[in-house]
C-alpha cells in the first residue's frame, strides 16, 4: 500500500505543476496525457465596435498527444472568471472561439462556471497532434475602457 | 526475517506497478488580456439648421426648420467616470457688419441625460451628461429668439459639438 500511496502523490504532484505552466505531462489510470498551449498570453485589441463588431486575437496552437489510452479522452477549457478591468468586468461569455482540425475539436463559447469541451476522441492521439483555437470577443460601446484579464484553465483528461 | 522482506519488496512493487483507479489529466494555463480603450463617437442628423424670418410679435421664438436634430453619442469610458456632450458657438451670429449675440439661440432637448440650455461663444455649455460607457439617443430642438431689434440680414454662425469620454 505504501507503493500505491507514493504513486498517487507523484501523480498529483505533476497536476499541479502543470497548472503553473503552458505545457506538461500527466499519468493517472495507465494513460500517458501530454498537452501543452502556446502562446499562454491570448490578447484582444481595442476597436471600434461599429468597425470591428467581433475581435479575433491570434490563433492559439495546441498540441495533444494521448497514449497508453483505450478509452475516450476530452480536451475541456474554464475561464477563472469574467474578463477584469478593477471594478469593471466584461461576462466571459462574450468569448467564443473557432477551432480546427473538426473533428477532434469543436468551436464553443467560454464559461467561467462549466468547463466546455474544446476537443474530443476515443483511444491514442500519437504522434501529438496540433489544433488551431482562434478566440473572438463580441465587441461592445457598453464595455468600460480598461485593461481586462482572466486566466484559461485547458485540462486534458482520460477517465 | 530474510524472507519476510522479500515479500515486504515483492508486494510494494505489485501496489506501483497496479492501475490506479484514478482518471489521468493534465492541465495547462492561458493568460486573456483584453484592452479596451476610451472612444467617444458622435453622430448629429443634420449638419445645418436655419431658422426662417418671421413677426416677433406672432412668433417670438423661432424653431429650426427640419425639427429636432437627432443626436446619437456612442462613448466608452473608465468605469463611473462622466460622459460629457458640449456645444459651444464659433462666435455669435453674423451678416456682414450686423451682429446678434450667440445667446439669441436657445434648445429643448430630449432623451435621457439631455438638458436644455443657452448657446454661448464664450464657454461650452452642456447638451447631456452621462456616466460609463454605452450608446445614448436624444434630441434637441433650437429655437431663435425673434426681436424687433434684429437688424436685417442673412445670418449665419457654426456650432461645435463636442463629446467627451474620459
Amino acid at each position: 500500500m505504501n507503493g500505491a500511496g507514493r504513486a498517487c502523490v507523484v501523480a498529483a504532484a505533476l497536476a499541479v505543476a502543470g497548472s503553473a505552466r503552458p505545457s506538461g505531462q500527466g499519468r493517472g489510470g495507465g494513460a500517458q496525457l501530454d498537452l501543452s498551449v502556446s502562446p499562454a498570453s491570448i490578447s484582444f485589441a481595442s476597436a471600434d465596435p461599429d468597425v470591428s463588431p467581433v475581435i479575433a486575437a491570434a490563433p492559439v496552437v495546441v498540441n495533444v498527444r494521448v497514449r497508453q489510452n483505450a478509452g475516450p479522452w476530452t480536451l475541456t477549457v474554464l475561464a477563472g472568471g469574467d474578463l477584469i478591468a478593477g471594478p469593471a468586468t466584461v461576462d466571459i461569455t462574450n468569448v467564443s472561439w473557432i477551432a480546427t482540425p473538426a473533428p477532434p475539436y469543436r468551436n464553443g463559447t467560454l464559461s467561467k462556471t462549466v468547463a466546455q469541451q474544446l476537443a474530443s476522441g476515443t483511444g491514442n492521439v500519437n504522434p501529438a497532434q496540433n489544433g488551431s483555437v482562434t478566440f473572438r470577443l463580441a465587441n461592445s460601446w457598453n464595455y468600460s475602457a480598461g485593461n481586462y484579464t482572466q486566466t484559461l484553465v485547458f485540462t486534458l483528461s482520460a477517465p | 526475517m530474510r524472507a519476510h522482506r522479500r515479500f515486504l519488496a515483492a508486494l510494494i512493487v505489485w501496489t506501483a506497478a497496479a492501475p490506479a483507479a484514478r482518471a489521468a489529466a493534465q492541465v495547462s494555463t492561458a493568460t486573456m488580456s483584453a484592452g479596451v480603450s476610451p472612444l467617444a463617437k458622435l453622430t448629429l442628423s443634420a449638419a445645418s439648421a436655419s431658422f426662417p424670418d418671421a413677426d416677433p410679435d406672432a412668433v417670438p421664438q423661432i424653431p429650426a426648420l427640419g425639427g429636432p436634430v437627432l443626436i446619437t453619442a456612442k462613448s466608452r469610458s473608465t468605469s463611473g467616470t462622466q460622459v460629457v456632450l458640449t456645444v459651444q458657438a464659433a462666435d455669435d451670429l453674423r451678416s456682414g457688419v450686423s451682429v446678434i449675440p450667440a445667446a439669441n439661440i436657445t434648445w429643448t432637448a430630449t432623451g435621457g441625460g439631455f438638458v436644455s440650455g443657452t448657446l454661448s461663444k464664450a464657454a461650452p455649455v452642456t447638451v447631456a451628461t452621462w456616466t460609463g460607457s454605452g450608446v445614448r439617443t436624444g434630441s434637441q430642438q433650437l429655437y431663435f429668439r425673434n426681436l424687433w431689434t434684429h437688424p436685417t440680414g442673412i445670418y449665419t454662425v457654426s456650432l461645435l459639438y463636442t463629446l467627451s469620454a474620459p
